[in-house]
């Protein structure tokens, strides 16, 4: 009866301590924390996977964090904006910061950024960046230049791209110029013998001797395209010494003085403003524009889905092409503008070291190429060059050629501002309301009276 | 049997008991008002004033406070005159062509034709009032489209000839704000005109017509007399109306091209919303209140609408 007991008790002591043990065991199981990083993107669809990838990256990390013995995993809660472009979406995010309710993470156009840095919203990362050169070390020294403020660099390139003037070569061909002028105009733009004016002079010979009705159309919206333009008569808008805007009378009206002469040789629209994004979009790939300024993205996006343009290297460049800004007389520089997107991480979050790692895992170069071959833009580390996927999408090797001579948007705070005055100055000139000398009074003007430390010369 | 004092003591109850209920009338009838007024007017206003002597910007923080933004006013911005005098265009274009004018005459002829008929026209123009906003200046857009596929230019270029296609939204932009708000505006006029049209005695058209009147004869002696007071009432109401409204301009022309139909509500948006200046568009939207205020009590003093809101001399039971 003793030994009953004895021997009861034993198993009973055998099995509260298995189970303790058991539990103990556990214990990282149960204690298992779930870090909810929020991050905010624009519906846009010319980029899914700029969220898509902070999503599979998630995976990535809970696995490594797993492997480390972490009780932590991340969980991405992704906030979409309605936003219609990257600069309305910034001026809302500004406002959700502003109410104290943003997101842990955002992706923005990188001009943007130092508007975030300089109201104390985003976070310095170049700590981080020195910290997982695994994940930062070989994105192309090129592409950080765009994601810097004066003090530091505040955000993580997640794209790139070349801004182009595209043209319609059958439209060319039908106005007279041989196959061989047409062929040799990327090559004449890039080495500084194609200017802009001789563009407005096919653009019109086109206008004049074919059906359709367009020479030159662009953007009808605020954006980086038409800025090529003001680049290439040397406007950078920024004083290299202080950082402050720059505005030059006489580039600025120069380059008005080329949106003028075009609209009054019937080959800019005097509407261009005024037309539908869709619509104008329609014009240049149904075969009614010579030119048309825009991104190679927009290949990928729409010009082969929506428009049917032959998605074969060959084909395509036998009726279309693109070459790049001209230089603005002959011997000049030629331009072309990239225009980055950007990972941030802001300031406030409770987790600034996870959600770099968390970015870090959304640059990886497979997934940032799943990113680049979608939606025709370019990737962002060398090693995606090697990538079959990424060689075998031509726009993006082709489109590379470019980035030789590619400038920025400047990154600084207000530039978004002055981008919309430039815009409405174009708007002006095209709509007959002011001339190009007027148009750069009009943008001083307007710069000066609205926006802070501008130096005018 | 009651004693003098007893009477005193029940009518001076009497009295007490009518002051509680002034009291509670005045709470029940007119508090709603009151609060509705204090929240949507006095505090929206007071909001603005304080607003406009801050630095509040795009991330709506407030640094200083400063008179800034009423410098600006006065001294920088270039754009206001032009913005003032093309609101007065508009304001005063809609209002003469179509708010009254056009909706008198609407008003006058569906009441002229036969019952029926006159339902069905004051319907159709109720349409644009009706449809909503965004669907109706699709509507315009489509017919002003600058291309072939344009209403407009369907008809010109089919019926009448014309070789290459009209581009209104840049040749005649304040012609089509004008016309597009019109439409709309129009037919409060024609419904509160024909109401009062409704409430002439019948008797009076008669005798008219005994004396040998005609048509014009009746409507400048009988019918635009009556129309006095409604005729006041919506040009004071469509003025403010049309002052502070921007909508339909904002999806029909954005204000453009450059800033040829931007009147001063849109551009008050443009500044406050469009780059983040909250500011400034607050010292701007300021202005528009006492802009609203002025026009508002002008309006009072010059069609006498006091003698409107009196109480009727003779009172009928």
């Amino acid at each position: 009866m003793i030994h009953w007991k004895i021997g009861t008790a034993a198993l009973l002591s055998a099995a509260l301590v298995s189970g303790c043990a058991a539990f103990l065991a556990a214990t990282p199981l149960f204690a298992q924390e779930t870090v909810k990083l929020e991050l905010w993107s624009r519906q846009d669809p010319s980029g899914p996977l700029r969220p898509g990838n902070v999503i599979k990256a998630a995976e990535r990390l809970n696995k490594e964090l797993e492997a480390e013995g972490s009780p932590k995993r991340v969980e991405v809660a992704v906030r979409e904006s309605p936003a219609k472009g990257f600069d309305d979406d910034a001026l809302q995010l500004l406002k959700v910061f502003g109410v104290g309710e943003g997101p842990d993470m955002f992706i923005a156009a990188h001009e943007w950024i130092c508007a975030f840095q300089e109201d104390g919203f985003a976070l310095k990362l170049d700590d981080y960046i020195a910290k997982y050169p695994q994940h930062f070390g070989t994105i192309f020294p090129s592409l950080w230049s765009s994601a810097k403020c004066p003090d530091g660099t505040y955000a993580i390139p997640q794209d790139a791209e070349a801004r182009m003037f595209f043209y319609n070569k059958k439209l060319l061909r039908e106005a007279g110029y041989d196959a061989a002028f047409v062929d040799a105009m990327p090559e004449r733009a890039l080495s500084g013998d194609l200017t802009l004016d001789e563009v407005l002079e096919i653009a019109k010979q086109v206008v004049d001797k074919t059906k359709a009705q367009y020479g030159v159309l662009h953007r009808p919206n605020k954006g980086p395209d038409y800025i090529m333009v003001f680049q290439a008569y040397g406007s950078d808008f920024v004083d290299p010494a202080t950082g402050k805007l720059l505005l030059e009378r006489d580039k600025l009206a120069a380059a008005f003085g080329w949106f003028e002469r075009g609209v009054k040789e019937g080959v800019i629209p005097a509407n261009n403003t005024a037309m539908e994004f869709d619509a104008l979009r329609k014009e240049f790939y149904t075969g009614n524009a010579a030119f048309f300024m825009y991104g190679i993205w927009d290949l990928g996006s729409v010009a082969f889905p929506t428009y049917g343009l032959p998605q074969e290297e060959k084909a395509f460049f036998a009726d279309w092409g693109w070459i790049a800004g001209p230089a603005p007389q002959k011997g000049g520089s030629p331009v072309s503008l990239t225009h980055p997107i950007v990972y941030v991480i802001a300031a406030d979050t409770k987790e600034p070291e996870l959600a770099a790692r968390l970015l870090g895992h959304a640059s990886a170069a497979d997934l940032n190429t799943d990113h680049a071959v979608t939606t025709t833009h370019i990737g962002i580390k060398p090693e995606q060059l090697e990538d079959p996927r990424y060689a075998k999408a031509w726009p993006l090797a082709r489109a590379t050629e470019l980035l030789k001579i590619t400038k920025f948007l400047p990154n600084n705070s207000q530039f978004g501002d002055l981008n919309g005055i430039i815009y409405a100055g174009i708007q002006g000139i095209e709509s007959g309301r002011l001339s190009a000398e007027q148009a750069a009074d009009f943008v001083i003007e307007e710069a000066s009276s609205s926006l802070e430390d501008v130096i005018v010369k | 049997m009651t004693t003098i004092a007893d009477q005193l003591t029940i009518e001076r109850r009497g009295h007490a008991g009518s002051a509680a209920r002034r009291r509670t009338n005045f709470v029940i009838f007119l508090g709603p008002a009151i609060l509705l007024t204090v929240f949507f007017f006095v505090v929206p206003v007071i909001i603005d004033i304080t607003v406009s002597f801050t630095d509040l910007s795009r991330s709506l923080r407030i640094s200083e406070f400063t008179t800034e933004q009423y410098e600006k006013v006065f001294r920088t911005d270039r754009r206001l005159s032009q913005v003032i005098g093309l609101t007065f265009i508009y304001v005063f274009g809609t209002l003469a062509i179509f708010n009254v004018t056009f909706g008198l005459i609407l008003a006058i002829t569906t009441t002229a034709i036969r019952n029926v008929s006159g339902s069905f026209f004051r319907g159709v123009w109720l349409l644009p009032r009706m449809s909503p906003s965004v669907l109706y200046i699709l509507l315009w857009l489509w017919a002003v489209s600058p291309t072939e596929a344009g209403l407009v230019n369907q008809v010109f270029m089919q019926a009448f000839g014309l070789d290459a296609p009209l581009d209104l939204l840049t040749s005649a932009p304040i012609a089509l704000i004008i016309i597009s708000n019109g439409f709309i505006g129009a037919s409060m006029g024609m419904i509160i005109f024909t109401a009062a049209i409704r409430g002439i005695p019948e008797h009076l058209f008669h005798a008219a017509a005994v004396d040998g009147a005609g048509t014009f004869a009746t409507i400048r002696f009988i019918t635009l007399p009556a129309l006095r007071w409604p005729i006041s009432f919506v040009t004071i109401y469509q003025t403010l109306s049309l002052l502070v409204s921007f909508e339909y301009i904002l999806l029909l022309t954005k204000g453009g091209p450059f800033y040829d139909t931007t009147v001063y509500a849109l551009y008050v948006y443009r500044r406050a919303f469009e780059s983040g200046q909250y500011g400034y568009g607050a010292a701007l939207a300021l202005f528009l209140i006492v802009i609203g205020v002025i026009v508002a009590l002008l309006g009072w003093r010059f069609f006498d609408m006091e003698r409107l809101l009196q109480r009727p001399r003779i009172e009928v039971h």
